[in-house]
Formats: structure tokens, C-alpha cells, sequence
């Protein structure tokens, strides 16, 4: 088999793959809405730039203090004068950054270990195994929040990357048994059979295979990412300078804000919820169609 | 209605809904079968005979559906039936072998439970009575009473195609519809299953319809038999008229294709494959394979035509030209 | 019985290995994060009583041999593996002079409380509903719980939380939104402290339950459809089986040997409590108790809660994988 043909294999499954999203309802729902928060969260600076020139919408005093909600300032500000609106802008984008990019990272981590512990087996595996195991027990997060708390400044990276690295154990057992289940199947061994080495057979043969669980992963990773991060922020442990969704919630539950303006709580529910929804349904959607039979659900 | 009919189909049919339109896997089928006979349903993989007789068992599953036709048992149209009606009918006069019979019991039950749920629930039996009916019935398939206790992972494949089989004839159905009960079977569990099959026969009375791939299977059991191509009955014979003078040229090639150990011969397969039920052919739908076909069998299908006494074929080649 | 024997063996091996290895991971891990409580401890009670700097020296001392952390990291570790052993968790530093598993278990039980109350009702209400509108396959019932699942089952619950503060606390001053219990009420056992938990307890309960029941009947939802296209379930309708035992004893048998095993095991991770819904709520059970253990580096408390943790779950899998087979008469002991 020629190298030529096994790049036209992944060509062709991955046309298969957008064929599918086309079809299926809950993933275009799903993708448009998580697309559109995107690209909203994206050219927020953009747009931010227009409504408050250079001042950052958390500046102190970026507009008065307490303003009613006008054309200019939208939700208003809070006590601290900060405008709300673009305080809600910015975040969304700050915090489908930290989801995504922990969510890529942890799902590299996951692919990688699944894979090797998956693929080789013996006491590679047995040991992975039991590091991966361990680590679901012990929960990680504890550390993040130490972290957190005790370091004045955290990049959006270094958290993306902390939370990215304490969410890897769960996709990396799903993804190491589905290598386990693939390894012994017969195209694998007719792979070998035509001297394809190892990383070949990896890349051409079980990745696109696992590609579903590895979606799927990733997605959950990712909203796992967000959950932690906005939850943690939302109680004050978190890095204090990043503008994310978890800090605009905690700011606009403050009893002030909730006695005076208590709607504003309601436009930040509704993102995030948004947010968390349409992964869902991505997740969904892919779930439905790598597992045809669950499409028999009448309605949806 | 003949005397001595216990199930009349006619013109059924049971069709899929797909994307691409309706899958017409059994197209106006009609035939009868006679009182305590074995009736084959003989045909490839896909033409249709397993959809046929889910619908004469008004078990089709979505997407399928019955787009028409009368299914008469004992006189009465079952597709005429509410559920609950049906429901009493099954089991008590007509039961259901299914296809695969690996997998047909419930892996958290044990096996004594599932025999005696369907007594249960269908007469006023006491728990231990249906137990001794089950007992019954499993000693009459040779199976040892420890059966019962056991879970379905624990049986051989044999086995558990025995119960299954103890367990329709639990109630004494009058008729058995059975769908490839021996195809996943090895060579000795076979003979013990067609043996018990005909005993039904013999001892009981019982009228049984089999459908199988595997000519060799009808061959040996059958009284009368049905031959399925493409979603339509074309041939209906006895076993001695089918076997020693097949009418229609499917038959004659499913008969070619049976190896045997008295005669050498040559086997023939069928040239060209199984049509789609998308997109039946026009006309004769044997047409683009047969080796006899002609100008009309390209226009018009045929109908099933009683050529020789109970013997009837769907063919150009018979009767009127 | 060899094989099981040897099973049993290896798997509580593992059992034993694992738990050690999430012990001194807890252990190593706090511990080298930079930082000293004991200073800051003791430089808070410098600042209001003591200002000689001989005493304070020997109190860091002292407080050094109470906490167990004199001596290089090694010796504190020993010393901390065998002060586990006897159940001893340590001297508290947040609820000083009290022990670390003193504080733990005066907060088990409203954790416990809440959340496994929380989790048990979800649990049952998700399933039920999930079998049975799956069963009935046109229920209308079904979609729409159905489409609601998949919105509210993985919108966080601190949302819902906050909405329903919101609506219910701020908007309609129904519902209080802190606290366990009545403060001006003491606890004991009596009607008003009783009526008075549920009251406080409704808003944090809800906010769990109404995620938590969507995910039991989304997840039981698609097992019960996939179950419903196996052949087995064919054969039963065919033998004409009543519906209700078709039902209960093909189709709810199926699904309740995964479904109960997921519900073993999220109890098992509750132990270690909600940090977030507690502290919303101010609701003293583990998670409010370990947020404030967290703020001071309270090392004791922190590690005991963990490790806490880390037994429950590792106790609870194995529980569930040694009584798994029993109940499941596919499985057999292998490894």
C-alpha cells in the first residue's frame, strides 16, 4: 500500500466527517450558536474599542459609578464604575479561550497517554494505567485553587494550561480502550501485514477511528475547563486580573448589584448558559452520529 | 376459504421507510398454508422472507411498516387486530422462532423465567405448573432439567436454540413460524432441531412455516414450500415438485447450487447479484439474470399462476404462450 | 476457587497500592507550595498579643511539633503516614486547638445530608422517568424532558443556583439564601430545627437536583434506546408478554446494573463535598470547611479532607467491582 493511498484515506473520512455535520440537527444548532459566541468573544476588543475608545471595560471609572442602563453603557456600571456590557463582551472571550485551550491540551495529554498505554500494552500500559487511575482519584483541582490564590498574577495560558492538565485522566481511559478494542481488529493486522510501522498505523488506521471519542473528549474537557474556572471564580479563587464570565457573575451577585439591578445577573446567566448549551448539543450531535442506534429518539 | 387452511396471506405487503423512498422488501405476496404441514419460505439473504414473517407475526419494526394486504388466521385478518388482541393470540395459537436465537434471551434472567413469563401471562397457570410445563418441554428437546436454573451465557448455541424452541411449543401453538432456526447451528444440532420440528409435526399436530437460505434445510423437512425473490413469491410447490421439476429458473438455480455427495456435478451459482429493494427491476424482476428472458419479461411481471395441480409459478416461460 | 481467589488478590493489591499513592501524593503536594503558615498563623497572633521575638520563636516551635511539620520533608512524612494509621489526622489550624478530624466530621453530615440527598432523589426520579419515557416510544413526555435534559443537564449548577437565589430569595423572599439552618434556632432534634433544615436546605438541594435528575435521564434515556433494538426485547414482545413485565423485567433489569453502579460511584466522590454550592450557600458541610482550609493553608485539614476523599472513592470502586459480578451473571471474576 502506498503512502499516496493512506493520505487519500484520511482525505476522504475527513469529507465524510463535514459531510456528516451537515446533517445532523443538533450539531448545526450547537455549532452555530458556540460559533457565533465565538466570534462575538473574538471582536469584543474590536467592538469595546468603539463604545470606550481605549479604556479596558474593567478599568476602574471607565464610566461613572452606578449608570442606568443607556445606549452607551447597555448593563450599566457597578460601583466601581466599570462597564458591564463590555465587561460581558470581553469575558465571554476570555473564557471560551481558558476552555478551549485547556481543553487541547488536556486532550493532547489524554490522546497521547491513551494511546501508548492503549497501543503498546504490558507494563507500559499496566503503569499508565495506574498513574491515570491515581490521578482520578485525587482531585487536582485543590492545587489549582492554591495556585490561584497564593500567586497575584496567572496568565489566561497558565491557567488554561493547569486546569487542561487536571482533566486529562477521564478521556484518557476512554481513549485508551478504544485502542485496546481496535488493536486486535482485522484491518489493524492487515495494516502490519503491509509493513506499515507503528506511527503509520497509528495515524492512518486508529486515529480516525477514536477521532469521534476524541471529539468528543475534547469537548468535554473544555467544558469542564469553563465549569471550574467560572465556579471557582465565582466564590473568588482565581487569578484576580482576568476578566472572565466566573468574575463578571461574581461581581453582579455582589448584594449591591443584586438589589439595585438584579436583570443584570440574568444577561450573564444567559451566556454562559448559551455557552454550556451549545456544547452540549455538539456533544450530542457527534455522540448520535458515531452511535446511529440513538437516533431512534423521537422528537429531537 | 379451503378447508384444512390455517394461515391465508394475501397480497401482503411490508415496506421501509427510507431517505431515498420506500424499500419495498415484500411486494404483494400471496400463499397458503394447509393444516399440520411443514411450509418452507426458501430464498436468498435480502429477499424478504425474515420481513415476511415478521409481518405475518405483526412484529415490524419502525421503519418498517405493513403498507397493505390480509393476513388470515384461522379465518381471522390479524392485521385487523388492536395489539391486545394480537397479543392473545400470540404465543397461545401462533408462536415465533426468531433469527438468532444467540441472542434472543434476556442475559439478566434465568433461562426457567423466561420459558414460564410468556404461560404466565397468558393463562391462569400457577408459577409451579408452568415450571413443570417448561420442565416438559425442555426434557421433550432432550435438554436436562438443571437447564432451568442457569443464565443464557452458560448454554451452547445449540442449546439455547432448544429452549427457545421448548418454550414456543410450551402452550401448543397450532401454528410455529420459524426464521432460520438452524442457520447458526453446527451439523448435530441441526439434525436435533429439524428432528424436533417434525416431531411437533407428527406427534402434536402442529403446523410449522420455516424460513431458510439453505436449500439443503428444506429439502429435508418441507411438505410444500415457497421460493422468494426480490420481495414477491415465485414459486409454490411441494418439496418433491420443487426438487425434482423446478418450474421457474431462480428455483432451478438454487437447486443447481446444492452440492451433493451422490451426484458429481457441476455447481452453478446464479450469475449477477441480488437486486436492491430500492429499485426493483421492471417487470420480472429475475429478468437481468435469467438466462431464458425475453421481450416480456422485461414489460410485464408475471403472475403466480397454478400451472400443475398445487403447483404454481410466477413465469413467462408457463401457461397461456 | 483459584481464579477467584487470585482476582481477589490482585485486586485488593492494587487496592492498597493505589490508596498509597494518592496518600502521598495529597502529602507531597501541599507541602511544596511555597509558603508558611505557621508564620502567617503565628504572626497574626503576634500582631494582637505577642511581640518578643524569643517567645514567638519557640512558639513556631512548638506549633512546628503540634502540626507536624519540624523536621526535613522526609521525617514529616513518616510521621504523618503513621499518625494516619491511627486515624489521626492532625491539629487544625483554621478550628485551632480542634483536630483536623473533629472538623471533618461535624461537617460530614450536612454534606452528606445535602448532597446525598441531593444525589439519590436525582438518581431515582432521572432513571424512572428516563426508562419509561424511552419505553413508550412516541411519548411526547419523553422529548420534551428530553430537550430540557440536554439544556439544564450541563448548564453548571451554580447557575442554577444563582438564578433561583435570584428568583426566590431577592424577587420573592420565600426562601432564605444562606445558611443550614435557622440561626436562632439550636440544633437538636425536634420539629422546628427539622422544618427549619429543609427550609434552608430547598434552594441548595433544588439547584442540585435539577441538573443532576436531567443527566440521570439523558444517560438512562439513550441506555434504555439502545436496549430497545436488541433482539432479546423482540423475542419478548413476540412470546406476548405483558407490557409492565416487559418493562420491568426486560428492559428496567438492563439499565439499572449500570445506572446503579454510576450512582455508587458519584456518591463516592461527594464525600469531599461541593465547594462551590456550599460556600454560595454558606452551607457548613466539607466543601465550605475545605475552601476555608484552602485559605490557609491549613495543611492538616486540607490533606485529611482529601485523603478522606481519596478512601471513599477508592473504597467504593472496589466495593463495587468485588459486588458487581454478583448481581451481573455475565461477568465472571477475571482480570
Amino acid at each position: 500500500m502506498s503512502r499516496v493511498r493512506n493520505s487519500s484515506k484520511i482525505v476522504v473520512s475527513l469529507k465524510r466527517v463535514i459531510g456528516i455535520l451537515g446533517k445532523n440537527n443538533k450539531l448545526k444548532i450547537g455549532s452555530s450558536i458556540f460559533l457565533a459566541l465565538l466570534v462575538i468573544g473574538y471582536i469584543s476588543p474590536y467592538i469595546n474599542r468603539l463604545r470606550l475608545g481605549d479604556k479596558r471595560p474593567d478599568a476602574l471609572a471607565v464610566g461613572r459609578r452606578w449608570e442606568q442602563p443607556s445606549v452607551k453603557f447597555p448593563l450599566g456600571t457597578d460601583d466601581y464604575g466599570r462597564d458591564i456590557f463590555g465587561m460581558l463582551l470581553i469575558g465571554t472571550m476570555y473564557s471560551l479561550s481558558i476552555g478551549l485551550l485547556a481543553g487541547a491540551i488536556a486532550t493532547l495529554i489524554a490522546v497521547t497517554i491513551g494511546f501508548i498505554s492503549g497501543y503498546k500494552g504490558g507494563i507500559t500500559d499496566h503503569v499508565l494505567r495506574t498513574f491515570t487511575d491515581t490521578l482520578m482519584v485525587v482531585p487536582l483541582w485543590p492545587i489549582y485553587m492554591v495556585i490561584a490564590t497564593y500567586t497575584r498574577k496567572l496568565p489566561l495560558e497558565t491557567v488554561a494550561i493547569l486546569l487542561g492538565i487536571f482533566s486529562w485522566p477521564g478521556a484518557a481511559r476512554v481513549i485508551r480502550a478504544q485502542v485496546l478494542s481496535l488493536r486486535e481488529r482485522a484491518f489493524v493486522k492487515l495494516a502490519k501485514l503491509n509493513m506499515l510501522n507503528d506511527l503509520e498505523i497509528v495515524f492512518t488506521e486508529l486515529l480516525p477511528n477514536v477521532a469521534p471519542y476524541i471529539a468528543i473528549g475534547f469537548i468535554n474537557s473544555a467544558m469542564g475547563a469553563i465549569f471550574a474556572e467560572t465556579g471557582l471564580r465565582l466564590i473568588g479563587i482565581g487569578p484576580p486580573l482576568l476578566p472572565t464570565l466566573g468574575y463578571l457573575l461574581s461581581i453582579t451577585i455582589g448584594v449591591g448589584m443584586l438589589s439595585v439591578r438584579p436583570y443584570v445577573v440574568a444577561a450573564v446567566v444567559a451566556v454562559l448558559s448559551l455557552i454550556f448549551v451549545s456544547l452540549n448539543l455538539i456533544n450530542i450531535g457527534l455522540e448520535e452520529e458515531f452511535n446511529p442506534r440513538l437516533k431512534k429518539v423521537t422528537g429531537l | 376459504m379451503e378447508k384444512g387452511t390455517i394461515l391465508e396471506v394475501k397480497n401482503l405487503k411490508v415496506y421501509y421507510k427510507t431517505i431515498a423512498g420506500d424499500a419495498k422488501v415484500v411486494d404483494d405476496v400471496t400463499f397458503s398454508v394447509y393444516h399440520g404441514e411443514i411450509f418452507g419460505i426458501a430464498g436468498e439473504s435480502g429477499c424478504g422472507k425474515s420481513t415476511l414473517v415478521e409481518g405475518v407475526y405483526r412484529i415490524v419494526k419502525p421503519p418498517g411498516y405493513i403498507a397493505g394486504g390480509e393476513v388470515l388466521f384461522e379465518g381471522v385478518d390479524l392485521l385487523k387486530l388492536s395489539e391486545e388482541e394480537m397479543r392473545d393470540i400470540r404465543w397461545k395459537k401462533m408462536a415465533y422462532i426468531p433469527q438468532g436465537a444467540m441472542s434472543s434471551l434476556n442475559p439478566v434472567l434465568r433461562v426457567e423465567e423466561q420459558m414460564i413469563d410468556a404461560i404466565l401471562d397468558h393463562s391462569n397457570i400457577s408459577k409451579e405448573e408452568a415450571l413443570e410445563i417448561a420442565k416438559k418441554s425442555l426434557s421433550e428437546l432432550g435438554l436436562p432439567e438443571v437447564v432451568l436454573r442457569m443464565y443464557p451465557h452458560e448454554l451452547s448455541g445449540g442449546m439455547k436454540q432448544r429452549v427457545i424452541i421448548a418454550t414456543a411449543y410450551a402452550l401448543r401453538p397450532d401454528l410455529i413460524i420459524a426464521d432460520e432456526p438452524v442457520t447458526a447451528l453446527d451439523v448435530v444440532s441441526t439434525r436435533e432441531v429439524l428432528q424436533t420440528l417434525r416431531e411437533l409435526r407428527d406427534k402434536y399436530g402442529a403446523t410449522v412455516m420455516l424460513v431458510a437460505h439453505d436449500m439443503a434445510v428444506h429439502a429435508e423437512i418441507d411438505d410444500r414450500l415457497a421460493v422468494m425473490y426480490a420481495g414477491k413469491v415465485i414459486e409454490i410447490g411441494s418439496v418433491t415438485d420443487i426438487f425434482y421439476d423446478p418450474l421457474h429458473p431462480y428455483t432451478k438455480g438454487l437447486i443447481d447450487s446444492i452440492p451433493s455427495i451422490a451426484k458429481k456435478k457441476l455447481i452453478r451459482g446464479i450469475p449477477g447479484i441480488a437486486p436492491s429493494p430500492l429499485n426493483w427491476p421492471s417487470g420480472c424482476r429475475f429478468h437481468p439474470r435469467c438466462p431464458y428472458a425475453r421481450d416480456i419479461c422485461k414489460a410485464e411481471e408475471p403472475e403466480l399462476k397454478e400451472v400443475k395441480p398445487d403447483h404454481l409459478v410466477a413465469c413467462h416461460l408457463y401457461g397461456g404462450d | 476457587m483459584k481464579p477467584l481467589q487470585k482476582y481477589l488478590l490482585k485486586r485488593v493489591a492494587a487496592y492498597i497500592v493505589t490508596l498509597y499513592g494518592a496518600v502521598t501524593a495529597v502529602f507531597f503536594l501541599f507541602r511544596l507550595i511555597p509558603g508558611n503558615p505557621i508564620e502567617a498563623f503565628i504572626g497574626q497572633i503576634m500582631a494582637t498579643q505577642f511581640t518578643q521575638a524569643e517567645l514567638a520563636r519557640k512558639l513556631v516551635e512548638q506549633y512546628k511539633a503540634e502540626f507536624g511539620l519540624e523536621g526535613d520533608l522526609f521525617t514529616q512524612y513518616v510521621n504523618y503516614m503513621r499518625q494516619l494509621l491511627r486515624g489521626n489526622f492532625g491539629v487544625s489550624l483554621y478550628g485551632f486547638p480542634r483536630s483536623a478530624q473533629e472538623l471533618i466530621f461535624q461537617s460530614l453530615p450536612w454534606t452528606i445530608g445535602l448532597l446525598g440527598l441531593s444525589a439519590v432523589i436525582s438518581w431515582f426520579f432521572g432513571v424512572v422517568l428516563g426508562a419509561l419515557t424511552a419505553w413508550k416510544r412516541e411519548s411526547k413526555v419523553g422529548a420534551v424532558l428530553a430537550g430540557l435534559a440536554i439544556v439544564f443537564s450541563q448548564i453548571p449548577y451554580y447557575i442554577i443556583a444563582v438564578t433561583l437565589v435570584l428568583v426566590f430569595s431577592y424577587m420573592l423572599g420565600w426562601l432564605p439564601a444562606t445558611g443550614a439552618y435557622d440561626p436562632s434556632l439550636s440544633p437538636g432534634l425536634n420539629i422546628q430545627f427539622i422544618l427549619s433544615v429543609i427550609k434552608y436546605g430547598l434552594l441548595p438541594a433544588l439547584s442540585l437536583v435539577l441538573t443532576q435528575a436531567f443527566g440521570w435521564f439523558l444517560s438512562t434515556r439513550y441506555l434504555t434506546i439502545s436496549l430497545l433494538g436488541e433482539d432479546f426485547l423482540v423475542y419478548a414482545e413476540a412470546k406476548g408478554i405483558k407490557q409492565s413485565r416487559l418493562f420491568r423485567r426486560y428492559v428496567f433489569r438492563n439499565i439499572l446494573l449500570p445506572q446503579t453502579t454510576g450512582l455508587g460511584i458519584s456518591l463516592g466522590f461527594m464525600i469531599g463535598g461541593q465547594i462551590v454550592l456550599e460556600t454560595i450557600f454558606a452551607y457548613p458541610g466539607m466543601g465550605y470547611l475545605f475552601s476555608r482550609a484552602l485559605g490557609m493553608l491549613d495543611y492538616n485539614l486540607i490533606s485529611g479532607i482529601l485523603i478522606l476523599q481519596s478512601f471513599v472513592v477508592l473504597t467504593a470502586n472496589l466495593i463495587l467491582d468485588l459486588v458487581y459480578p454478583l448481581i451481573d451473571p455475565r461477568v465472571k471474576y477475571h482480570e
